[in-house]
Formats: structure tokens, C-alpha cells, sequence
């Protein structure tokens, strides 16, 4: 038994010498919504926790075209940040369906993330936006993109002495329309069946450039490549949803669980794609 | 076991818990305020709803070591018989309450969302409880309470 296994460190220097020290023990804890959801159930008990509370990561500001957000930065707080709600509308959509009042008063950006759930909605916005993730340890820092941070349920590509510090997001500009869903079983509280996030930029009527991100239909948050190749250079009718649509749910790996069925889930994707892409032609 | 001092209500509080242990616990088992009830213990029902430096928060998921040094507002620290908070009263007065489970996290929350919006709409009453489940009441009355109070509030407050 260690005599300290409880740390709130003021910095990150300390918080990366920490999970040196403690490589593979140490938890790290900031909102604690997931993580003591494990912990009551008895799935896991901790034996170092360090709190990212203090450690100055709880930072939103913009940087030439980006906006850069600190991985202990509260739900709550996102969605009342004046700069998110400007740059960065689709995050604010997204957060806002996460969880309920009090979960996202404490819950983080960065827990979110680095929990990996599939259905983990923040996720599904941030693919869609483009966003890469600063990693550090004691040894340096590496920044990954969105889409190659998650691995599976519950995996990052996150080592056992890094943590995630920043997330770093393309501000939205005006001439890019945007769309988000998300599909539960019950409002507040509930992980998603599924959710989807669109983020398009027309030249006239044909699509430009495009990204779309599905939730909840595969091991991880899923960039669906193949659909937006389909869509790319294309004018965005009726039929060319259709197929974008198709497509999609075809791009998806989903499974049953206690919210839905595979079935369902593809039959759900496919819905909401097309919603998406009808809303974001306007 | 490591120590924690919060202050509950007003009153300091020096515990010993371990890494595990949660908020929820800490209120329950050591200090013997169950007004916080255990519902889920998974973040779920909101009946463990407590306020944390003035911000809600689910009790059983607040790592107790994270609450060290913080403030806590339960269900008696807003009011007491003869003294009831006005949401209290308006519970009491539109039927809000049947076997009482969800109450207290139910009055907190709304507590939470007064104190930053005075004057909210009925929609903004049912975001700001949407992580508070009741079994008995079906909401309607719930939210009449709340909306009630508020009012009654903002009279008050210009008098
Ligand atoms: S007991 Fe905490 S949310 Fe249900
Ligand atoms: S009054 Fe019984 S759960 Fe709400």
C-alpha cells in the first residue's frame, strides 16, 4: 500500500511526472462521471488517482484559426464559452445533448474523449470538425488527428504515461454549413443509439468539401471516408442523398446492446444521414 | 484512508475516506444526512442530486478527494420546518411530492436553475430536471411547482 495515492497537482509537469512514476496504476480523474460509474459497480478500484482539476488545463482561446480547448475543460463550461458558441456552434450542439445539468457541470471534454466510448457524442462532433489532440508525457508531446486517436471501445492510442491536454479545433467559418443529431432512448442522460454530425462546404449546389462522423455504429467514432468520397464533387439532389444514406449505414460496424440492435442502428444511420444532408442543402 | 474537510450546510466537516469513496457515501454513512438518497449509484436518477460550491452535481459521482474543501448544500441546508425555501412550498402545495425518492434532488436542481434564471420557461424547468427521474408524479405538478416558485420568488424579491 502506498502511503499517498491521492494527487492534485498545480501543473502539468507534475501530473506527467506522476503517471511516470505510477505508469500503469494511475488513474487520472477530473469530472469522475465514468470513471466512478466503474467504481461503484465495483468494475474497478483505483490505486493512484491524480485530479487535473488544478493543473491548468480548464483554457478556451483561439489561436490564428483554431480554437484550442483544455481536456479539463467542464461541458458546462463549453457550452456557455461566447467564443464556443461563435467558432464553434456544432461542439455547443453537441455538448448540450451530453448528459444533463449536473453530469455536465463537472464532466470534461477531455474524460469524454480518452473514455472512448463509440457513443461518446463530443466525438462525433469533433471528427466532423476536423480536430487533432495534443498528447504529453514526461517525455514530449505528439498531437494526433481526431480520427486516428480511438482504437476500440474504451482504447486510445494514448500510452500508459500520456495524457490528453488539449483539443484543437478548425473555428467553423460561415461559409460551411453544418448539421447535428443525436438519437437516444430518453432526452437527458442516455448514450447514444445513434448520433451524427455533418460539416459541408458547397460551391453552388455541388459539395466541395466534406466531413461526416457517425456515433455509436462502430468499435470507435466513425469518419465515414467512403460516404464523403461518394458526396465529394458531386451536386447534392435528392437521389445523391439517397445513396450518401446507403452508403453510410454500409460504412458502419454496429452491434446490439442494451439501447439497440445492429439492425436497428443501421436502419437509424441511414435516417439520420439523410436528415443531415437535407438540412445542411437547406 | 486520506482526510477530507468540507464544510455541509454551513457546518465544517473532517472524514477519513478511501480512493473509492463518493460523495453520496461521505453524506449518508458518515455524516448521517440522507436527504441525498442513493437511487442508481450510476449517475442515472439524480435522487442523490447535490449542490457543490453552488453548482449541481450527482453525489455518487463526486469522488469524495475531489471534494476537499468545497462546499455542499442539501436539502436541509435550504430550509427547514416553518422555515420552508419557497420551491419547498410550492412542492407542498401542488401535489410535487408522493412517496418524496426524488424530491430532494428535484428541489436542488430546480434551486440551481433559480439561481441563475429567475424568470425560466417551462422548457428551461424541464432541461434544467432532465437528469432527475420520478416514478410517481409524472412531472406535470413538478413543474407547475417549480414555475410557481420562481414567481413566487420575483414577488417577493420586489417587494
Ligand atoms: S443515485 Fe446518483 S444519480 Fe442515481
Ligand atoms: S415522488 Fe416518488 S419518485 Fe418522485
Amino acid at each position: 500500500m502506498l502511503d499517498n495515492a491521492y494527487f492534485s497537482p498545480p501543473n502539468l509537469n507534475e501530473v506527467c511526472e506522476l503517471l511516470a512514476k505510477h505508469t500503469g496504476k494511475a488513474h487520472i480523474i477530473a469530472g469522475g462521471t465514468d470513471l466512478m460509474v466503474k467504481v461503484n459497480r465495483r468494475l474497478m478500484e483505483p490505486e493512484v488517482l491524480i485530479n487535473i482539476n488544478e493543473c491548468g488545463l480548464s483554457y478556451i482561446r483561439k489561436e490564428e484559426g483554431n480554437i484550442l480547448i483544455g481536456a479539463a475543460v467542464t461541458m458546462s463550461e463549453i457550452i456557455e464559452s461566447e467564443l464556443i458558441l461563435e467558432k464553434l456552434p456544432m461542439l455547443a450542439e453537441a455538448v448540450k445533448k451530453i448528459g444533463s445539468p449536473a453530469v455536465r457541470n463537472v464532466a470534461t471534454l477531455g474524460g469524454n474523449l480518452v473514455n472512448a466510448s463509440p457513443a461518446a457524442d463530443s466525438a462525433t462532433a469533433l471528427l466532423a470538425l476536423g480536430a487533432s489532440f495534443k498528447l504529453v508525457s514526461k517525455n514530449g508531446e505528439r498531437v494526433v488527428e481526431g480520427e486516428q486517436f480511438f482504437v476500440g471501445p474504451g482504447e486510445t492510442v494514448l500510452k500508459a504515461d500520456e495524457i490528453l491536454k488539449e483539443i484543437s479545433v478548425p473555428a467553423q467559418s460561415e461559409d460551411e454549413k453544418w448539421a447535428y443529431y443525436k438519437l437516444g432512448r430518453r432526452k437527458a442522460d442516455t448514450l447514444s443509439v445513434v448520433s451524427a454530425a455533418v460539416k459541408v462546404k458547397f460551391d453552388g449546389e455541388i459539395v466541395e468539401d466534406i466531413r461526416l462522423a457517425i456515433g455509436a455504429v462502430a468499435p470507435t467514432p466513425l469518419l465515414a471516408k467512403k460516404t464523403a468520397e461518394l458526396l465529394l464533387g458531386k451536386k447534392l439532389d435528392d437521389a445523391l442523398i439517397e445513396e450518401g444514406a446507403r452508403t453510410a449505414a454500409e460504412e458502419t460496424k454496429p452491434q446490439d446492446d442494451v439501447r439497440a440492435t445492429a439492425w436497428y442502428r443501421r436502419q437509424a444511420c441511414a435516417a439520420l444521414v439523410k436528415r443531415l444532408l437535407g438540412q445542411v442543402r437547406g | 484512508m486520506y482526510p477530507v474537510e468540507l464544510t455541509v450546510n454551513g457546518q465544517k466537516y473532517k472524514v477519513e475516506v478511501e480512493l473509492k469513496t463518493n460523495l453520496l457515501e461521505v453524506l449518508r454513512d458518515k455524516l448521517g444526512i440522507t436527504s441525498p438518497k442513493v437511487g442508481c449509484n450510476t449517475g442515472d436518477c439524480g435522487a442523490c442530486s447535490v449542490l457543490l460550491d453552488g453548482k449541481l452535481v450527482k453525489a455518487c459521482l463526486t469522488n469524495a478527494l475531489s471534494a476537499q474543501g468545497k462546499e455542499v448544500v442539501t436539502i436541509e441546508g435550504i430550509g427547514r420546518p416553518g422555515q420552508l425555501h419557497p420551491l419547498q412550498k410550492a412542492f407542498h402545495e401542488h401535489y410535487a411530492v408522493q412517496c418524496g425518492f426524488c424530491t430532494p434532488g428535484m428541489i436542488l436542481a430546480a434551486k440551481a436553475l433559480l439561481d441563475r434564471n429567475p424568470n425560466p420557461s417551462c422548457d428551461e424547468v424541464k432541461e434544467a430536471l432532465s437528469g432527475n427521474l420520478c416514478r410517481c408524479t409524472g412531472y406535470v405538478k413538478i413543474i407547475d411547482a417549480v414555475m410557481a416558485a420562481a414567481k413566487e420568488m420575483a414577488g417577493t424579491e420586489t417587494v
